[in-house]
């Protein structure tokens, strides 16, 4: 209800055209009742502080509206209290303040203020006997209280905001003053409304202050750092995490720095190392309207190095009115552990790549300290200790190749001596990690020799040096040096662990290469021990050998073969395999050899001689030394080649016609060394003109790919492709068939033994001449990393 | 060069016997794979070790040699042994090296011994 006002012109004597004429009194009243309203107006604006408003409230209304004037408020629990108390005479307000407290009104009750609160309507009780006032009095005192102070007549009116009753405003007249009119009702409606208003405000505030310290206690707590950041990006607002992630040391260092200062003090890139501008941070791509991904970002620290990589996460603040974005909630995740294991493991198992590919360490050593440069830092070296105690530099590495140069000038002229203080070498010989966060100047111009050394030692503008050992498990063979520089970012204790688990496989890797090249050393000196250097001529032969090691170039194998001469022109071919490989194989094979040679010398037939070496082997130190024999005895005959066959276990050997047409001869016989009794039958036979007798081991028909074994047809066949001028170049030429089945690796190392009977024999008159045909030379470009032996050329 | 699991070993407990049926390839790299599959505790209590080989499609030398071992192991614990045959290269290894008549060999992995 609005009170219409009309404007007063001239002084309250005269009427105002628009209006009938009004009588003085209820002009007077209506001056009144308008100054109350403003005064009210103004009261109720003026201040947020509720018991203040409401007490100035009550004031106004004395004298001018009332004798008395109470404004109860309704709690949260229904109980009603009273926050306001103005009257004329000034003993009464403090009387009825302790009256209220001594006897609270009853919610459910009579009293009028109740009523009202609970009808949310307002009451005129113009006039008020005794016997109402007892009515609904709060207990005898309460009544006598009412009835001593003469309560003439009351207006109450509910304080009525958004629907809601909050309490009810009394206007009350005591005694002689003349009772209130509907009039009165009305003004005091009027002015309950007011400070209803008023009363709703406070509360809201109050509600939303609490919100507020709510949010600002959830915020200053959560670990993740928050800001808010505006259109010009100024930041409105952040947490404590985010101004410890941020190099602040408090939220109001980020509130008060101009946009963009902060982000100043960062150098940030992205995973890839490109460094990032403001307009691409979220928070910008959000107001200039898009909707930005979480963005990963590395942030170094301008001043101190230090690195860190964040997830930023924003979302907008959408303006209620205009739904535009108002602000930006940056929200930044700190995964700078997570970030580093991830690189750091990515790194690690590149390493391990490359210092597995291949057994020149030089070679690898150089990789890794290009993999090293930027990733971890901005230099690289790798030293060395040779063998007589010198350090040698075999990388060094520089993001930028003009600086290497300085390094290769300071490895020429200052190298790191064995048994300097400090530095490399100081590493190598105590085998710890040292890591030099500051570097000082003057620990810089003690370690330097001279000044020229200072002045490079000094160009390198190090940050920070970390030098670990090339630890092998057995001891230190080099230092892996890593300096920061240039860059941003500096190493730090963080870094260390990576650099030593470098340092650590490198190490390894190096000494597993030293081995491997040592073993490949003494792997062929046994070799050459083992076989036969070269084959003795038989008249009117050719043979030829040839013996192609699987993959492990290092491992002495089992297979060995032998032809020696045993009595007046009687010859003895053996092929055999000693299952296994190593030392321990090979000092079998010695055995199986000499074993055979002595037999063959005491006159034994084949199979006594294979009987000889089964007992030899039975009698050996258990371990399951088995091997396989084929042993062919050769007596060149006037007009033939005769020949025994005895097979121990072992694949029989392919005679191959000049046509290319293949047999297989010998019965099968037990392997030797395991079983008792042996079963060894001797096959007779004969060698014709231009026939090849071919001894191997199993690694020829295995050298197929599974499925791809060579059985007796599929040997046949391969034995028939291979038909060349020499024995040499047949077996070079059954080499290549065995490698190409078996794509390129074998399975097992392959011998071969082979022999042939010249085409044309002249056979002579007295039988014993034989024209002896020049054995002609193995063929050249045998393959790679077989020995062929041939009757006059020796090749290794 | 061989793979160590180109060898596929499933163990079977039937009555009165333990078969170890292998499949794949038994050469230099696997040997070692049965060898320490013969070694388990619980193989040793058995009164019979059954080298089921129906699947196996190579044996190498030293293949062979595990297999031998295999033998003298259970001869030395009284156990039984026997092997079901394999692949033709298997059996033409079994052959060519005369072991065929030394190992016993039963038709089926749960068939009895002749």
């Amino acid at each position: 209800m609005a009170l219409q006002t009309s404007s007063l012109a001239g002084g309250p004597g005269e009427p105002s055209p628009k209006h009938r004429p009004v009588g003085r009194q209820e002009l007077s009243a209506h001056d009144t009742a308008v100054e109350l309203l403003v005064e009210a107006g103004a009261v109720v604006a003026s201040s947020l502080d509720l018991t203040t408003t409401m007490r100035q409230v009550a004031r106004l209304t004395v004298p001018r509206l009332a004798d008395l004037c109470v404004i109860d408020l309704l709690g949260e629990d229904g109980s009603i209290t009273e926050v306001a108390v103005a009257s004329a005479d000034p003993e009464l307000a403090p009387a009825l303040e302790e009256m209220r407290i001594r006897h609270p009104l009853n919610p459910e009750g009579e009293h009028p203020v109740a009523r009202v609160i609970r009808s949310g309507r307002p009451e005129l009780l113009a006039e008020m006997r005794e016997g109402l006032l007892r009515s609904f009095a709060q207990g005898s005192e309460h009544a006598r209280f009412m009835v001593e102070h003469r309560y003439r007549s009351a207006a109450v009116a509910p304080l009525l905001a958004r629907g809601r009753t909050l309490g009810a405003l009394s206007v009350l007249r005591l005694a002689e003053s003349a009772p209130y009119r509907r009039e009165d009702l009305e003004l005091a409606g009027e002015l309950a409304r007011r400070a209803a208003m008023a009363i709703d405000n406070a509360r809201l505030f109050a509600q939303v202050r609490g919100v507020e310290r709510r949010l600002e206690a959830v915020l200053a707590n959560i670990a993740e750092a928050i800001t808010l950041m505006d259109r010009d990006g100024r930041t409105v607002f952040a947490n404590q995490a985010a101004a410890d992630l941020l190099g602040a040391a408090n939220p109001r260092e980020l509130t008060s720095a101009n946009p963009g200062a902060i982000m100043s003090r960062f150098v940030v890139t992205d995973e890839q190392g490109r460094e990032l501008g403001r307009d691409q941070m979220p928070s910008r791509r959000l107001f200039a309207g898009e909707r930005p991904e979480p963005l990963l970002v590395r942030n170094v620290v301008r001043a101190t190095g230090e690195e860190r990589w964040l997830i930023v996460r924003c979302s907008p603040v959408l303006d209620p009115d205009t739904e535009e974005v108002a602000y930006a909630i940056n929200v930044y995740e700190n995964i700078t552990e997570v970030k580093r294991v991830q690189l750091a493991e990515s790194f690690m198992a590149e390493a391990t790549r490359v210092l597995a590919s291949s057994m020149d360490y030089t070679e690898t050593l150089q990789q890794i300290a290009r993999l090293a440069v930027p990733r971890l830092a901005d230099w690289c070296a790798v030293d060395v200790l040779g063998e007589t105690g010198e350090i040698e530099r075999v990388a060094v590495h520089h993001s930028d190749p003009s600086r290497i140069a300085l390094a290769e000038a300071l490895d020429r002229g200052y190298r790191p001596a064995l048994d300097d203080p400090a530095g490399v070498a100081e590493v190598i010989r105590s085998g710890k990690a040292r890591i030099f966060t500051d570097i000082d100047p003057d620990a810089l111009a003690a370690y330097a020799r001279d000044d020229t050394h200072l002045a490079l030692l000094r160009d390198i503008r190090a940050t920070a040096v970390i030098i670990v050992p090339l630890a092998a498990p057995t001891r230190t063979l080099g230092a892996i040096t890593l300096v920061s520089s240039d860059s941003s970012r500096r190493l730090t204790h963080a870094d260390l662990g990576v650099a030593v688990r470098l340092g650590r496989r490198a190490g390894t890797a190096v000494e597993s290469a030293r081995l491997y090249t040592e073993r490949t050393r003494i792997a062929r000196a046994l070799e050459a021990a083992l076989l036969p250097e070269s084959l003795p001529q038989i008249p009117g032969m050719e043979i030829a050998s040839l013996y192609r090691a699987a993959g492990e170039l290092n491992d002495v194998g089992g297979d060995f073969y032998d032809v020696m001469a045993y009595g007046p022109e009687r010859w003895l071919l053996v092929i055999g395999d000693v299952c296994g490989k190593g030392p321990r194989a090979a000092g079998v094979t010695a055995l199986a050899r000499h074993t055979l040679r002595a037999a063959a010398i005491l006159g034994q037939t084949p199979a006594g001689m294979l009987g000889t070496l089964h007992e030899a082997l039975r009698r050996q130190p258990p371990g399951a030394d088995l091997c396989t024999v084929c042993l062919v005895t050769i007596e060149p005959q006037p007009a033939r080649v005769r020949m025994t066959v005895a097979l121990a276990g072992h694949p029989p050997p392919m005679l191959i016609d000049p046509n290319g047409r293949c047999r297989q001869v010998g019965s099968p016989g037990t392997l030797l060394g395991v079983f008792d009794p042996i079963v060894i039958k001797e096959v007779d036979l004969e060698l014709g003109a231009g026939q090849t007798l071919l001894l191997y081991t199993d690694g020829l028909p295995e050298a197929g790919r599974a499925g791809l074994h060579l059985d007796e047809d599929s040997l046949s066949e391969l034995c028939a492709e291979v038909s060349h001028p020499t024995l040499a170049g047949m077996l070079s030429r059954l080499e290549q068939g065995a490698l190409r089945r078996a794509g390129g690796r074998l399975r097992d190392d392959i011998a071969m033994l082979a022999l042939r009977l010249a085409e044309h024999v002249d056979l002579g008159t007295r039988g014993s001449e034989v024209r002896r045909p020049k054995a002609a030379p193995a063929p050249a470009g045998a393959a790679a990393g077989s020995r062929n032996a041939a009757a006059t050329a020796v090749r290794r | 060069m061989g793979v160590p699991d180109q060898l596929r070993i499933e163990v079977r407990h039937d009555p009165g016997r333990v078969i170890l049926s292998l499949a794949g390839e038994l050469d230099m790299a696997s040997a070692e794979t049965l060898q320490r599959a013969l070694a388990t505790e619980e193989l040793q209590r058995e009164p019979m070790i059954v080298l089921d080989l129906q699947q196996l499609e190579f044996m190498d030398s030293t293949g062979l040699r595990s297999v031998l071992g295999a033998l003298e192991h259970c001869r030395e614990r009284r156990q039984e042994f026997a092997i079901t045959p394999g692949s033709p290269q298997v059996q033409r290894l079994l052959r060519v090296t005369g072991v065929a008549e030394h190992l016993p060999t039963i038709a089926t992995a749960d068939g009895a011994l002749a």
